[in-house]
């Protein structure tokens, strides 16, 4: 049954592209996100519903769509040239079949991520990538949310649809990407044109990033709280009453605090204590392993090259007998730790210059959505005023992805990189109404007969002045 | 349990309606292929080459003459 519901949705959205093939971009980001293949359990996981409409995107965009705007930009090709660095090193890989595994949907990821800004060339199809992103996100959040406060969840205990722990449905992966998503949420509440700022859109964005907010809580995943804190931390620069905000953040956080698990409080310390918790140790021990890696392998080791490591230290360990609890420290191995970072991951997997385009790639979007941002803001006219606060949801998106990144091996994350194709389809737009308004307002030259004209009056100005006296 | 299976299906419908009713109101949108902001100003650009051409001012005048004479 719920197959045939997925079908059908399926089916109904390439007969809508028909009339706009736009739409089998955005059906593309919903599967790639939702992934309903992995939801259902018959006849759906038989279809190769991914490539059906990445076909439909790729062709409908190929073949129907004007392509007016269309332009290759500087991210795009530095996309493109992490893709050839990947393929690259994983041609010495020292794991050569779980380095295939990982290509295998990196390379689908990144080329889509380079294709994506091509089709988004108008103010209604970034709207509309937006809006698929959050609520293709949102299918995942509101459940989640729901089954929070009705007292489900806890780290790895909260079942969502796919319960593999990959992609999107990995626990702090899904608390990073529904924070990170929260400023664009608000956006939606003021300037969409697909469902026009209302009372039931503003009353769905409020619950949705109560939603978004619980996740962390409900996964218990310790970067979805660290994100909830950076993203705090940015937000107060578009905030005017920041001392306000402050203290309605804190009265908030106290409030929720008798809500939380004791769990939760357990887990959460450990944010302060990492030498106290395997995960925390162990993250630290990998990197200083990676940076080590780096050192002898520059250029990098390949997919999954953290494989290769094994080190061990001592930690506390504690027990409990009766009502004495004792601590006492013993040696642990661990081998092939993950690399828990995104940025070591780069590093260790694609060297000092796969970490350089990675960086580069996001260092620039955050930049040219603050050149966005600082150029577009104040801006009152009803065609453009959405920009500067598109531009400032975006970047905040990306920073707090960015801090969500340091604790986890998230670097080729397709919903993170359809925000940059979102980026890079903005900062597109953007340039081209720039450039057209210099054009426009720019002096025009003069035709001959106009020139003649000018040296006339000018001759008889000058002569009018010679005869005054 | 089955009431995370009834929050599962919930969310499923709500997510997929929104999606559904997005879809159909940008399919009935022509400013999702031809973004009316930049087409005022492609407009705009075309009537000044269209004016300052041999050709429009030609027309131009012809228009004007057109009008002397029928207030005459």
């Amino acid at each position: 049954m719920l197959d045939l519901v997925f079908i059908a949705f399926i089916g109904y959205v390439l007969l809508l592209g028909i009339r706009r093939p736009f739409l089998w971009v955005l059906l593309y980001v919903y599967i790639d996100i939702l992934a309903p293949q992995r939801i259902g359990y018959g006849i759906i996981q038989e279809l190769q519903v991914s490539l059906i409409a990445f076909a439909a995107a790729f062709g409908g965009w190929l073949l129907l769509d004007r392509k007016e705007g269309a332009r290759f930009s500087l991210r795009q090709f530095l996309i493109l040239l992490l893709l050839v660095y990947c393929w690259w090193t994983l041609q010495w890989s020292e794991f050569p079949e779980p380095a295939g595994t990982k290509w295998d949907w990196v390379w689908k990821a990144l080329l889509f991520a380079i294709f994506l800004p091509l089709t988004v060339t108008t103010r209604l199809r970034i709207e509309a990538l937006a809006l698929t992103l959050v609520l293709a996100v949102a299918t995942i959040v509101i459940g989640t949310g729901m089954k929070t406060v009705l007292g489900g969840g806890g780290y790895e205990n909260l079942k969502f649809f796919v319960t593999d722990n990959s992609g999107i449905y990995e626990s702090s992966t899904l608390a990073t990407v529904a924070i990170a998503l929260i400023p664009i949420i608000a956006w939606f509440t003021r300037y969409g044109t697909i469902y026009r700022p209302h009372w039931m859109v503003s009353v769905f964005a409020g619950a949705l990033i109560f939603s978004s907010l619980l996740i962390p809580i409900g996964t218990e995943a310790r970067t979805g709280l660290v994100c909830i804190a950076a993203l705090g931390v940015l937000l107060l620069r578009y905030t005017k009453r920041r001392f306000v905000f402050v203290a309605a953040a804190g009265v908030m956080g106290l409030a929720a605090l008798p809500f939380l698990p004791s769990s939760y409080y357990e887990r959460m310390a450990t944010l302060t204590q990492p030498g106290g918790d395997e995960s925390a140790s162990t993250r630290i021990a990998v990197w200083e392993w990676t940076i080590d890696y780096a050192a002898e392998n520059p250029l990098g080791g390949g997919f999954d090259s953290y494989r290769a490591n094994s080190f061990t230290y001592r930690m506390p360990v504690r027990s409990e007998v009766g009502n004495t609890t004792s601590v006492e420290y013993r040696e642990v191995t661990d081998e092939a730790r993950a690399f828990h970072s995104s940025f070591f991951e780069l590093l260790g997997e694609q060297g000092y210059p796969g970490l350089a385009i990675w960086l580069l790639m996001h260092g620039l979007g955050v930049w040219q959505m603050e050149r966005i941002y600082r150029k577009w803001r104040g801006n009152q006219a009803e065609t453009t005023e959405w920009i500067a606060p598109m531009a400032a949801a975006l970047q905040m998106a990306s920073l707090v992805y960015l801090v969500g990144a340091t604790f986890q091996g998230i670097a080729y994350q397709p919903v993170m990189l359809m925000m940059v194709g979102l980026q890079i389809g903005l900062n597109s737009y953007v340039m081209r109404l720039e450039s057209a308004d210099h054009e426009s307002s720019a002096e025009k030259p003069l035709s001959p007969s106009e020139k003649r004209a000018e040296r006339q009056r000018a001759a008889a100005e000058a002569r009018a002045k010679l005869a005054l006296p | 349990m089955r009431a995370c299976v009834m929050i599962d299906y919930l969310s499923l419908i709500i997510g997929h309606a929104l999606l559904a009713i997005a879809f159909l109101r940008l399919v009935m949108r022509d400013d999702l292929d031809v973004d009316p902001e930049l087409q005022s100003y492609a407009d705009k650009a075309e009537a000044e080459r269209e004016a300052a051409s041999v050709a429009g001012r030609n027309a131009r005048r012809r228009k004007d003459a057109a009008s002397d004479e029928s207030a005459n």
